[in-house]
């Protein structure tokens, strides 16, 4: 069985129109597909028109030129009202409105369902506590939407969306300015959505490791193409080294599945320490830019010695050796020494 | 729509008002003289009768109507743009409807010669001048705000604007014959008390429709709280959206300008007071909330102005100004910086 596409770009340039009707185009010739039940990472680095793509999935700005297919249907086809029954948005703008309450914010969403004054009936009160309850925000129905953490504020954003009722939900960077556990808490949320509400959700994030771990589907940006595809087939296919090609001072981790500062190279430590020790002390030189070795025969001759002994460690280097006490000092010492390299 | 106690009791209170200003003025009328004036008039001396229907009550119904008129018409403004000192008197629609008011006297009497502005034609006149002069400073107000982001950017151009525009009614001013001049001072000089039943006849109906296209406008307000870019995403239709609030506007600044002269400070003040005192920012709640208010505060506005226990009576406008310019100061020392709604 053929799965469905929920959002198809067939040959779609992205851009805008500037005023003087000349359009500058951000990316060409671009062929997408995502799919129903599929949680969509879209990564690429500043500037690279991340969010043009997304406004344009969205709605905001039709394509250039190219087709872009919602439930096999051109975009343009749809209404403004039928659309957002199909799809919703999250954007990054921050709302900064006193005096309204998470359940006030949350059944905006009701808009495209609504009579002409807006008035929620017993099923749209329904779906939206349904929808702050799929965001763990149940309890904060009335709390004002000023008043509460930026984390809690982005779940409320996606219940907003969620109460819209979408087969397509679309974020710009909805983990942005979050510290770990809301970003993984949002993605958690959204990644649930996609498998087990069907959803098709597109997001951009710079959250790499994210990506990799959660994502269905990996849209990659890079200067003259979009790659399509599972984390696995992105990343072994070598593409994210191209990612960040013109900064030679990284490189990516394959098998971390990250980024790397790539640094100078020191020299080669001997290092012998007891079994408990020797993880956190290996890693820790390995930080200050040295290879590390274990046995004497690993390398052809050695910079610095390390030895732990009962006291501390032993630190030998050019025939002098010092004793330090703690990992700290060691860290210090071998600093020291390496700078007259 | 569950009215709920609150509306209620804001109701007695402008019911309250609006007797106590029938009561006041520099001549003394008893509560039971005005009662009876009102249900029983052949009973009252007919000096009184005629100084509470010829005065008093076109008074009084002037000031509800300046008071709700303006104040929505700020709760609008604020709202459309996101600007929490927006207003028709700060974004100089005020100065654009005296503007439309100064070239329709200006060259009526040069035109015809003779001030036709006390006939029921020249109110006509002169509301259907306002509504354009404001509605033309809107268009340009909106056309800004598209252009520039920043909240203060704007507001500084609309009071560079409007002191431009006020320089052009000054100029005109100079070149015009002596009749038509003197027409358009008496005007400048409008006051709640100036308006005549004619005038009436043409400001009620006008309020009035703009108070319902301001109700229709609700759902599309609440919409707007959360930026323009959600507002479309939700299927919002921007067009329509934004010609109901520009006609709604036009329309209250408008006739307000055109009968009473320019007030200022009750649009920025009125729709603060009302989200405090109703802590909702849904417009279904805060269009009557800051309705009733805004009655409310001008019949204060004209009481005080009246300066119960002396004969003399102030400027409405200077009035509203010691009133309302703490309250400016106020409103921005408490949201800290300009942003927050």
């Amino acid at each position: 069985m053929k799965e469905k596409i929920f959002v198809g770009c067939k040959g779609v340039s992205i851009g805008y129109h500037e005023r003087s009707s000349a359009s500058v185009v951000v990316k060409n010739n671009l062929t997408l597909n995502a799919f129903g039940g599929e949680m969509v990472c879209l990564l690429g680095g500043n500037g690279i028109g991340k969010s043009t793509l997304l406004k344009t999935i969205a709605g905001f700005q039709l394509p250039l030129s190219g087709e872009l297919l919602i439930h096999e249907k051109l975009v343009t086809d749809f209404s403004p009202d039928e659309l957002a029954k199909e799809m919703s948005f999250v954007s990054t703008d921050v709302i900064r409105v006193a005096n309204l309450t998470v359940r006030e914010m949350v059944g905006l969403g009701r808009f495209p369902y609504t009579n002409w004054f807006g008035q929620l009936d017993a099923e749209d009160h329904r779906i939206v506590e349904e929808a702050i309850h799929q965001v763990g925000l149940s309890g904060y129905e009335n709390r004002l939407i000023n008043r509460i953490s930026d984390g809690e504020r982005q779940r409320a954003m996606v219940a907003r969306a969620l109460a819209q009722d979408t087969g397509i939900m679309v974020l710009d960077e909805p983990t942005a300015f979050l510290d770990i556990s809301n970003k993984y808490e949002i993605v958690r949320i959204l990644h649930k959505l996609a498998w087990e509400h069907g959803k098709c959700i597109i997001f951009s994030t710079h959250d790499l490791n994210t990506a990799l771990s959660m994502a269905d589907r990996i849209w990659l940006m890079l200067d003259d193409r979009v790659i399509d595809g599972i984390p696995e087939e992105v990343a072994s296919g070598g593409y994210f080294e191209s990612l960040f090609s013109n900064n030679p001072n990284l490189f990516f981790d394959q098998e971390k599945c990250d980024f790397r500062v790539r640094k100078k190279k020191m020299g080669n430590i001997l290092l012998t320490a007891s079994a408990n020790d020797l993880m956190w002390a290996s890693k820790a030189l390995e930080r200050l830019g040295f290879e590390i070795a274990t046995v004497p025969g690993a390398f052809e001759s050695f910079s610095i010695a390390v030895e732990q002994n009962d006291k501390g460690w032993s630190v030998s280097h050019a025939g002098k050796s010092v004793q330090v006490d703690s990992l700290g000092e060691l860290c210090r010492e071998v600093k020291k020494i390496s700078l007259q390299f | 729509m569950r009215v709920s106690a609150e509306f209620i009791l804001l109701f007695l209170v402008m019911i309250l008002f609006f007797v106590l200003d029938l009561l006041s003025g520099s001549v003394h009328i008893t509560f039971s003289e005005s009662i009876k004036a009102i249900f029983q008039p052949s009973s009252v001396d007919p000096q009184i009768l005629s100084i509470i229907y010829q005065f008093r009550i076109p008074k009084a119904i002037t000031a509800v109507m300046a008071g709700a008129a303006l104040s929505v018409a700020g709760l609008q403004m604020q709202t459309v743009f996101r600007n929490p000192i927006a207003g028709p008197d700060i974004l100089g629609i005020s100065s654009g409807a005296s503007l439309g008011v100064a070239l329709f006297v200006l060259s009526a009497g040069w035109i015809f010669k003779s001030a036709l502005l006390f006939s029921a034609m020249g109110s006509w006149g002169i509301v259907i001048a306002a509504w354009l002069g404001a509605g033309c400073m809107m268009l340009l107000v909106v056309l800004i705000a598209s252009r520039l982001r920043d909240l203060m950017t704007v507001l500084i151009l609309g009071i560079l604007i409007s002191g431009a525009i006020l320089s052009v009614v000054s100029v005109l001013q100079y070149f015009s014959s002596e009749s038509s001049l003197k027409s358009f001072i008496v005007w400048t000089m409008g006051s709640l008390g100036s308006t005549t039943h004619d005038q009436l006849a043409v400001l009620v109906p006008s309020v009035l429709a703009g108070l319902v296209l301001s109700f229709l406008s609700a759902k599309f307000l609440d919409a707007f709280l959360l930026g323009e870019s959600y507002a479309k995403s939700m299927g919002m239709n921007l067009r329509m959206a934004y010609l109901l609030v520009f006609a709604s506007t036009s329309l209250l600044a408008g006739s307000i300008t055109a009968f009473c002269g320019p007030i200022g400070f009750v649009g920025i003040i009125v729709p603060h007071l009302a989200r405090k005192f109703f802590r909702s920012s849904l417009h279904v709640r805060l269009i009557p909330a800051t309705m009733m208010l805004g009655a409310v505060i001008m019949l204060t506005g004209d009481l005080l102005s009246q300066l119960p226990g002396s004969e003399l009576t102030l400027p409405i406008n200077s009035v509203t100004a010691l009133l309302g310019v703490p309250m400016v100061v106020w409103i921005i020392f408490r949201s800290k910086k300009i942003g927050a709604l």
